[in-house]
């Protein structure tokens, strides 16, 4: 379990007030609209799969351990429209995150954008 | 296509013995003079369900957004209550669990695609989320007497030019507290009825009015309008399959929304 201070060293972004990560299945209360995050590391696996899609990624934490990470996004539909598939994260790739983490300091949150290698970026990053 | 259609559709109105028991011959009108409502459509803004009365920036799940529908005292209270637990996480959206149909009239109050099927005799609106299905009858059969409650109800129209006219009765409503508007615990009594027309006002926009009346919950008929507009030509429309791997099931014990972790424990309990 993460702790605040853990999350106090990830580099704080923004802050945003805009919508839930495009939560249309629940509400998205458990994580913090205020406050946007950002993880670098290595997808583990991307759950293309209803009613939402999960990132799951591995970051070492401040002591060097692998942390799973669980980052949700929208449905596969509506992503799918949107020209996103299930190779868009693949297992292996490194990549860095920004996301809503949750309220009470557990490793997920809501997807914002992501940024890989190379400079590919995926949803919001400006 | 159009025409081999509409062949179908004399055949059926021909034949009264296909199931149309309660159905009156005559009221169909014929395919090639219904309008065409084909194609994908998204609704416009928020699942707020009244976004007429919205008084507030955000969306179903911020506090305080908009007035209150016309509820008599009692209701009024039931639905501050569930704002209460709303605001704490713990109103759970009764479709979290992937089990139930968002029923009538949060058909219409959904997000991800519509789609409006139309035919002489019946008119179906599907949405990719849940699915869901409201079967429209326009065969001219009446609701039965004896009609038991559902989630959907049961609905019976027909056409005034290019509007779709129709009732719906037989609704649970919160009886069995698994039906909701939105996500405010906006709620309606077993006795909720509900007239709703519909019609294309533009190339690219689909129209919905509800006129909703419920003796027991509210004081007066309660006017919710919502819009429909029409997503790029080509959309695909998707399953939805919610039990597929849903991390976000709702506490039984509590109403509290979860978030589960890899292993399948919860992140938030």
């Amino acid at each position: 379990m993460r702790t605040p201070a853990f999350l106090g060293a990830l580099v704080m972004v923004t802050s945003l007030t805009s919508s839930a990560p495009a939560a249309a299945h629940h509400s998205g209360a458990g994580f913090n609209s205020e406050k946007v995050i950002e993880l670098s590391g290595t997808i583990k696996e991307f759950q293309f799969t209803n009613p939402h899609t999960w990132i799951q990624l591995f970051v070492e934490d401040d002591k060097g351990v692998k942390v799973e990470w669980s980052i949700e996004w929208g449905s596969p539909n509506s992503l799918g429209r949107q020209g996103i598939r299930p190779s868009t994260f693949p297992p292996g790739a490194k990549v860095t995150i920004r996301l809503r983490p949750m309220i009470n300091g557990a490793p997920a949150g809501g997807f914002v954008g992501a940024k890989f290698a190379d400079g590919k970026t995926v949803g919001r990053w400006e | 296509m159009k025409a081999r259609l509409a062949a179908l559709a004399v055949t059926v109105w021909l034949a009264p013995g296909l199931g149309f028991a309660q159905s009156a011959p005559g009221t169909m009108r014929p395919y090639d003079t219904l309008p065409d409502w084909s194609g994908a459509w998204q609704m416009v803004g928020g699942t707020v369900f009244d976004r007429a009365t919205q008084t507030g920036e955000g969306g179903a799940t911020s506090v305080g957004v908009r007035s209150h529908p016309p509820y008599n005292a009692e209701w009024e209270a039931i639905y501050k209550s569930h704002l209460e637990r709303r605001d704490k996480n713990l109103f759970p959206d009764t479709i979290s669990n992937c089990g139930v149909p968002a029923g009538f009239p949060r058909h219409f109050n959904l997000p991800d695609p519509y789609e409006f099927v139309i035919r002489p005799e019946q008119v179906w609106v599907l949405t990719e989320n849940g699915p869901n299905v409201l079967r429209i009858y326009t065969d001219g059969r009446k609701h039965l007497e004896d009609q038991w409650a559902t989630y959907t109800g049961d609905s019976v129209g027909h056409w005034e030019g290019d509007t779709l006219v129709f009732t719906t009765v037989a609704l649970k409503g919160f009886r069995d507290k698994d039906v909701i508007l939105d996500r405010t615990g906006l709620v309606l009594s077993d006795q909720s009825h509900t007239t709703t027309r519909i019609r294309k006002i533009d190339p690219k926009t689909i129209q919905v009015e509800m006129t909703i009346e419920d003796p027991k919950a509210l004081t007066k008929p309660w006017v919710v309008t919502k819009q429909f507009q029409k997503m790029p030509a080509g959309t695909r429309v998707y399953d939805y399959g919610c039990a597929e791997n849903n991390r976000n099931p709702a506490d039984v014990d509590t109403g509290k929304t979860l978030i589960l972790g890899p292993d399948g424990k919860p992140l938030n309990k």
